[in-house]
């Protein structure tokens, strides 16, 4: 099966080093986001997603990983970007949340895991106007770079 | 002692004795005179008892004392079994059974002292007449004492161990033979027998042990078993540490005699004989109680284990990933055409291997369905007296059995059903002597299996269901406007019970027609891939039957293809697959049917129902599957036929439930995930 180690980064050490959050960093288009490395239980490389008809279009069906079926869903799709355009960079993160159970996540592209100690991350204030920023729960700073850190339970939520 | 690791045994097995006091006593009441019975209830009393006093379920072990004690009146016949003494047992075994709900679930037994089936238990007592208890007990004993308590004498020696004895006593030490006597009622023999076997060896050395260590373990021994012990203890201490050990019933020991290794030529020749017939005896004695005592009921020791469900579950996946990866092999060698006979030969003994595997693993997890309807007859019982309408409840079938998860779920639609023959089913005892009818109403629970499924009936000889009645009601309802009623079928109209919030009893009783109605059991019973119909006969009676697969997990089925994207179908509803020109497709009501063989059949268009594009030009000619929900007929339209697989069924989770026509997914051979069609759904 072909699925990737985040890689170089040794996660033990990072963890005695510093007492922060660490989040693994993907693209959407330009932006970068940031999903929390607790709820990550995997991440696999683009894969034959089977479609699943009369449910809603941000799920783009299913896959199998390792003998489970797990829904897969679009990021951009849920976020009102345009459709994903699958490349080589493509990968579907696979979530383990509480509340919904294991969900796969597509992504532009998986580009590295930073450690975001408190000070570098600021929460966003609530717009209502605007529903992208309902997943987006702070935007952390590292390297002079913007990250926007998700909220998982929001994206996974069931859109109205 | 830590009793914990016990509980779950305790539980268990205090289920199955309730259930069987239950049963027991529904017997003793029509036959108050069956020692057989009787003898059953008190040993299933008195094991209760012992049990619930070694996990010290104080308030448990009081409540089945009294009621042992009226058991033992009603043995020694001075006690005559009525009416009223019935009904307080029932509610014994309630109470009990409340005592068993709270220390599952906490536990703990509870605060409920029930003091008043106590008191009532021992008015009984009172009014039974004069105190003999203790007779039964004496012959017992005594009878029990003429059989040779020594059985150490018995123990044959192998070479080496006499010479291990000849050597201990050329050293001035003891030898000792021992037997110990587990109480009758001793819960876990293998525990308390551990326990003997460690204090004496702490005293000693253990020489010889009949039967052996490992079958003393396992619980593969009656209620005795004899040691040789080389100590330098005097025979008082060893006695004394043996007694100290709780639920033994006696010891016997004394010093070892033996004959030194030289003479063991002509011992070895007399022993046999003489092992025999001491051997035969202790049985032919034992064997008769046993019998009176269980009643012909199960073997001693049961060659079963105990397994959690999970670690089946856990076994059960992996035989799916194995039948996916023989799947995937199959495929893989079809597709490169494989070369050699050898390889196919392996593929396909691989593949009956796994089959075979396969069912062993369900038959494993298959449980009867009898601990589910076991409860009912007491159920009906009790119906029977609050409806103050005379029933009989005449089971069949309690040994089919089906997967484990489907008989856990089972139990509450069936009750509800059995409730509804009793409340809404049977007339009135008047009514019925009105019709010609016996007095007492039958209801009949019968279970078999019939191919790939098991199939449950309820039957009752009651009134049927007044189709009129139930069309009047849903018109009442708002279920269907009048016009829709003059036009329904009978079996439609029949129907319309399952529909949501539907009761027809005229008057709310506590029994049925009280928040959950048939729609609840429906719903039931197609969650579990099963379905339900009724069949009714105005005057004669109504026939509920529920039809259950076999398992769960893995089925065979169809494989087609619709617009690129490959489906599932499960097998058990195809009646057949046709070849359709277009011309043949006529408009009936706007929809499109086929007339096939004198019947009428709706198309489906999977395309449609799928929102997808059918990958065949309109001209050409359909592939229909014929399949079959109860009666109705449907054909669906596809685009190709891939072939027959044996698939495992995977959930999508409860993320991806909104779509009903889809009822699970599975793996391919090629790790693909194909949907799995539910046909019942689009029907």
């Amino acid at each position: 099966m072909d699925e990737l180690k985040v890689s170089g980064v040794n996660i033990s050490d990072l963890k005695a080093e510093y007492d922060a959050v660490q989040y693994i960093v993907i693209k959407l288009g330009d932006e970068q986001y940031g999903i929390d490395i607790k709820f990550v239980d995997n991440i696999v490389r683009m894969q034959h997603i089977t479609r699943v008809p009369k449910v809603a279009d941000y799920l783009k069906g299913v896959i199998n990983l390792r003998g489970e079926v797990i829904p897969v869903m679009s990021l951009r799709i849920k976020m009102e970007l345009p459709p994903d355009e699958y490349t080589k960079a493509t990968r579907i993160i696979i979530l383990k949340l509480e509340q919904h159970g294991t969900i796969g996540v597509i992504v532009d592209e998986v580009k590295e895991v930073v450690a975001l100690e408190d000070e570098e991350i600021e929460k966003v204030s609530y717009d209502g106007k605007d529903d992208r920023t309902n997943f987006v729960s702070a935007v952390g700073k590292h390297e002079g770079e913007l990250i926007s850190l998700l909220d998982l339970n929001a994206v996974a939520m069931e859109n109205k | 002692m830590d009793v914990n690791q016990y509980l779950e045994i305790f539980l268990d097995e205090t289920k199955e004795h309730l259930e069987n006091l239950n049963a027991q006593i529904l017997v003793l009441e029509q036959e108050p005179e069956n020692a057989d019975t009787i003898n059953e209830i008190f040993r299933a009393a008195h094991s209760l008892k012992g049990m619930a006093g070694t996990m010290g379920y104080k308030r448990m072990q009081a409540l089945t004392h009294d009621m042992e004690n009226v058991f033992s009146e009603i043995r020694n016949g001075t006690m005559k079994v009525k009416s009223n003494l019935i009904d307080t047992l029932f509610q014994c075994l309630d109470a009990l059974e409340e005592y068993t709900g709270n220390i599952q679930e906490t536990a703990d037994e509870g605060t409920n002292d029930n003091q008043q089936l106590i008191d009532q238990l021992n008015q009984f007592l009172k009014a039974g007449g004069a105190v003999e208890e203790k007779k039964p007990a004496e012959t017992a004993k005594a009878a029990a004492e003429d059989v040779s308590i020594e059985k150490w004498k018995d123990i044959k020696l192998g070479e080496s161990e006499k010479v291990v004895l000849s050597a201990a006593r050329a050293q001035g030490k003891n030898v000792y033979g021992l037997t110990v006597f587990v109480q009758e009622s001793c819960l876990l023999k293998a525990a308390r027998a551990f326990l003997v076997y460690k204090a004496v060896e702490e005293k000693g050395e253990i020489i010889v042990c009949n039967p052996p260590a490992q079958d003393i373990e396992d619980e593969r021994f009656d209620l005795d078993f004899s040691l040789l012990v080389i100590s330098d203890c005097s025979l008082e201490e060893i006695l004394q540490v043996t007694r100290n050990v709780s639920e033994i019933d006696k010891v016997a020991g004394a010093p070892y005699e033996f004959e030194g290794v030289t003479e063991a030529e002509t011992t070895a020749e007399q022993q046999p004989a003489a092992k025999t017939a001491v051997a035969a005896q202790p049985q032919n004695a034992a064997t008769p109680k046993a019998n009176d005592k269980k009643g012909g009921g199960k073997p001693v020791v049961n060659r079963t284990v105990r397994v959690d469900i999970e670690k089946l579950d856990v076994l059960m996946n992996l035989v799916s990933e194995l039948i996916i990866a023989k799947n995937s092999l199959v495929s893989a060698s079809s597709a490169e055409g494989a070369s050699g006979t050898g390889f196919k030969e392996q593929i396909e003994y691989l593949e009956s291997v796994t089959t075979n595997l396969h069912e062993s693993v369900m038959k494993v997890r298959m449980v009867p369905i009898e601990s589910v309807v076991s409860k009912f007859p007491r159920m009906i019982r009790d119906l029977s007296k609050k409806l103050d309408k005379k029933m009989e409840l005449y089971m069949s079938g309690e040994e089919t059995e089906l997967d484990r998860t489907v008989v856990d779920e089972i139990g509450d639609p069936l009750m509800h059903l059995l409730r509804n023959a009793a409340d809404h089913g049977l007339e009135s005892s008047e009514v019925r002597l009105q019709r010609g009818k016996p007095e007492a109403g039958s209801i009949f629970l019968d279970a078999y299996q019939d191919g790939n499924n098991v199939v449950i009936e309820v039957r009752d000889d009651g009134n049927g269901i007044d189709v009129e009645a139930v069309k009047s009601k849903a018109i009442e309802r708002g279920v269907i406007t009048p016009e829709q009623g003059d036009n329904m079928s009978e079996k439609d109209i029949i129907n319309l019970l399952f529909h949501a919030g539907f009761s027809t009893a005229k008057q709310i009783s506590d029994v049925s027609g009280r928040g959950v109605g048939l729609d609840v059991v429906k719903a039931k019973i197609e969650s579990l891939s099963g379905e339900v119909e009724v069949k009714s006969q105005l005057g004669e009676g109504s026939t509920w039957i529920v039809r259950l697969p076999l398992t769960l997990a893995i089925i065979q089925a169809l494989m087609v293809i619709v617009g690129g994207e490959k489906y599932a179908i499960s097998l058990g509803g195809i009646q057949t697959i046709e070849d359709i020109s277009p011309s043949e497709i006529k408009l009936v009501q706007n929809r499109e049917v086929i007339h096939l063989r004198g019947s009428v059949i709706p198309l489906i268009r999977l395309s449609k129902e799928l929102d997808i594009e059918s990958s065949k030009s309109p001209e050409e000619n359909l592939v229909v599957v014929i399949v079959k929900k109860g009666e109705k007929l449907a054909g669906l339209v596809i685009d190709e036929l891939m072939g027959q697989q044996e698939i495992v069924i995977k959930s999508l989770g409860k993320y991806i439930s909104k779509c009903k026509i889809i009822s699970g997914a599975t793996i391919l051979g090629d790790g693909e995930v194909a949907l799995i069609l539910d046909a019942n759904a689009l029907i």
